[in-house]
């Protein structure tokens, strides 16, 4: 066919230059952001529980962005794919962001921050209530052992007596022998039992603080397996293992391949992708339980995680469409990214509007036929107040019907200052919905832990909302313009290179 | 072939076999510059930007769908109001009856719009492509069989306002076709 690519032009790659005054723009705002925020933070303790809820929301509108990178890279190797190895590496660009978005998160974690245990109400709660547990357990010890001791003495007598009794028999009947037998064996395993109950004070100890624990907060008794300090840290190590390393591997495998001609590289991504995919789901599945579904720690949802993995999935395929839209206009990529790439691009997009459209619906409706008040608690205080024409305006109408209308559109997807466009509607969407998600449990949460009357609202807080998301996103942009300059924009020596460029759809 | 002998009346078209998939997608970009109308393609396997070189344009089909859809959301919404609300209004889980009960008409609605817009595409298409028919005349010719194997194929119809007996065996041969084949009705 005329015209046809020839990947082997190509093969030097095309290397990005950062533009140094935007680069230090984002960094002065994202450092003089991050200072101003922690200094707030340390003048104004009052403020802290707020401040947490901003910082939470805006580590997590980033780091959604950097693991639908990740997930678009998985996917793209994993489905052995073609189509979009001219812009596959800027997913893995975004992907290595985690890293970043991770490492702004521990204030989150670290609870000297005062954050932590004002996001995680479960942390305070499990501590007093495990005070209260232990206290009481040292209190009834020792009448509980001295209860022991009383029982264990009962009942040695009662076998001592029965002993007796059966040997100042002269001659029983068979009957009566019987009886005795019966009788002793049952005194003796009933004294075994007490012999090896373990009445060490430790053993006590514990069994009364699980006795009183229970009595304190139940649902934090029967979850205690899961949310309890030691697991969740573990789990947060977890977590940053799997996804930094994923994304820096297949980042730098990838790398690897643009100077290498052996295509190894490019066949160890694909089977490293299948393996990896399902440490990556669990990985972030497990994290919005932790970060997300936990700041109401009797609330769940099966729903969760796909939930917030639709809205990533989506809105780093709107952010890569806007970064080739932003290179291609400063000059790169013009030879690579053709219009073909740009209708996949914004097909993807609008089969992700609809998929985040259907797995938030499930979510609702499961909950809302159901009508069980534990689930319900979730939807009705988004449907107190201003939530409830908040929830209507920007999730049902802004972040479904109008993209999907939008984007039912070819031409819309062929025109790539229109796709743009949409692109950063969708992102302004996801920005609203994770809003919607953490802020809501703000005001009923602080006012709750301080004893006052129940607030829908913090008054002021959304200063810190912005602030908060002004500084993480000036450092994210920061680092995201540094490592595109690292490498090559394309893999430029993939062996799917030349079906990438020529794409036809 | 027995078609030679008939006058050109009874005749449908050519068949015209060229080596490659490449040969094809340049014979079909000069066909469509010499405005033939009533003509296809047929390959064992599709051939990526084959309807750019055709000169196809958009079908009509996809519109018709927006309003089959259309026409199945808000028949599904009609059916379930009139008869969950208004008609004889039913409590389930102590629900509401009124325009809070959307919810739950969410799912049937979801369907009946799938299923119209699917509907509309299969008897939509249907049209398009004028099926069902008991015979098609192409399958008189022995080289059409290729289409499902290893030829590439292209059937110029002789019902064309531009073909002409000779010429057009000419064109074809001009721009490359190896074996053409009279097709008969």
């Amino acid at each position: 066919m005329a015209g046809l690519k020839d990947g082997d032009n190509y093969k030097d790659g095309e290397f990005f230059k950062s533009p140094t005054l935007l680069k230090l723009i984002c960094l002065a705002v994202g450092v003089g952001g991050l200072l101003l925020f922690f200094i707030l933070r340390f003048s104004m303790p009052e403020k802290a529980g707020a401040m947490g809820y901003s910082w939470l929301f805006a580590v997590v509108f980033f780091l959604s962005l950097s693991i639908g990178g990740m997930f678009w890279t998985l996917l793209h190797h994993a489905s052995n794919s073609g189509w979009g190895t001219v812009i596959r590496r800027l997913m893995e660009n975004l992907g290595v962001m985690v890293a970043v978005c991770l490492i702004l998160g521990l204030p989150l974690i670290i609870p000297q921050f005062g954050f932590r245990d004002a996001l995680w109400e479960w942390f305070p709660k499990r501590e007093a209530a495990l005070e209260v547990a232990v206290e009481k357990a040292e209190k009834g010890r020792e009448a509980y052992i001295a209860e022991h001791v009383k029982v264990l003495e009962k009942s040695s007598a009662e076998l001592e007596k029965a002993k007796a009794e059966f040997a100042s028999l002269d001659s029983p009947s068979p009957g009566h022998r019987a009886h005795f037998e019966r009788k002793i064996a049952a005194l003796e395993k009933k004294q075994a039992e007490l012999d090896s109950y373990d009445a060490s004070d430790e053993a006590v100890l514990e069994k009364l603080t699980d006795k009183y624990f229970l009595k304190e907060e139940a649902l934090l008794f029967v979850k205690r397996a899961y949310l309890n300090e030691n697991a969740w840290y573990i789990r947060f190590v977890c977590y940053f293992i799997a996804l930094v390393g994923i994304a820096f591997t297949l980042r730098r495998w990838s790398v690897r391949q643009d100077t290498d001609p052996d295509p190894k590289w490019f066949r160890w991504l694909r089977r490293g992708s299948c393996g990896f995919l399902p440490f990556f789901a669990t990985a972030w599945t497990f994290l919005v339980f932790d970060w997300l579904m936990a700041l109401d720690y009797a609330w769940f949802s099966t729903m969760w995680g796909v939930y917030l993995f639709a809205g990533c999935a989506l809105n780093s395929m709107g952010l890569l469409i806007i970064m080739v839209t932003w290179l291609r206009k400063a000059g790169y990529l013009k030879d690579i990214v053709t219009l073909e790439h740009y209708h996949l691009m914004g097909k993807l997009m609008h089969a992700f509007v609809i998929f985040w459209a259907y797995i938030a619906f499930s979510q609702f409706f499961l909950i809302w036929y159901a009508n069980i008040t534990e689930e319900t608690k979730f939807y009705l205080m988004r449907n107190t107040e201003f939530w409830n024409g908040y929830t209507i305006t920007f999730l049902v109408a802004g972040h479904f019907f109008i993209p999907f209308v939008v984007l039912l559109l070819r031409k819309v997807k062929m025109m790539p200052m229109v796709l743009s466009g949409v692109a950063v509607w969708n992102l302004v969407m996801h920005f609203c919905d994770l809003y919607w998600i953490i802020i809501p449990e703000r005001g009923p949460s602080l006012s709750a832990a301080a004893g006052t009357d129940i607030q829908m609202m913090v008054p002021g807080a959304w200063i810190f909302d912005l602030l908060a998301f002004v500084s993480v996103g000036g450092i994210f942009g920061f680092f995201l313009l540094r490592q595109l300059g690292t490498a090559s924009l394309f893999p430029c020596r993939d062996p799917r290179l030349d079906e990438s460029l020529n794409v036809v759809n | 072939m027995s078609a030679s002998t008939d006058n050109s009346k009874s005749l449908f078209g050519y068949v015209a076999e060229f080596q490659t998939a490449s040969d094809l997608y340049h014979a079909a970009e000069k066909v469509t510059e010499a405005g033939f109308r009533r003509w296809d393609v047929h390959t064992p396997y599709p051939v990526h930007g084959m309807d750019h070189a055709m000169g196809l344009g958009k079908s009509w089909l996809s519109a018709a769908v927006l309003v089959g859809g259309s026409t199945g959301f808000l028949f599904a919404l009609f059916l379930q109001f009139f008869t969950q609300v208004s008609l004889y209004p039913t409590v389930v889980q102590s629900k509401p009856t009124n325009l809070f009960t959307l919810p739950a008409f969410f799912p049937v609605t979801f369907e009946l719009t799938i299923l119209f817009s699917g509907f509309t595409i299969l008897f939509g298409l249907l049209t398009v492509i004028m099926l069902p028919r008991w015979n098609h005349p192409l399958f008189n010719s022995p080289l059409f069989e290729k289409a499902t194997d290893d030829g590439f194929l292209m059937v110029i119809e002789a019902r064309d306002p531009k073909f002409k007996k000779e010429k057009t065996h000419e064109f074809l041969t001009e721009i490359g076709a190896g074996k053409i084949e009279e097709v008969a009705h």
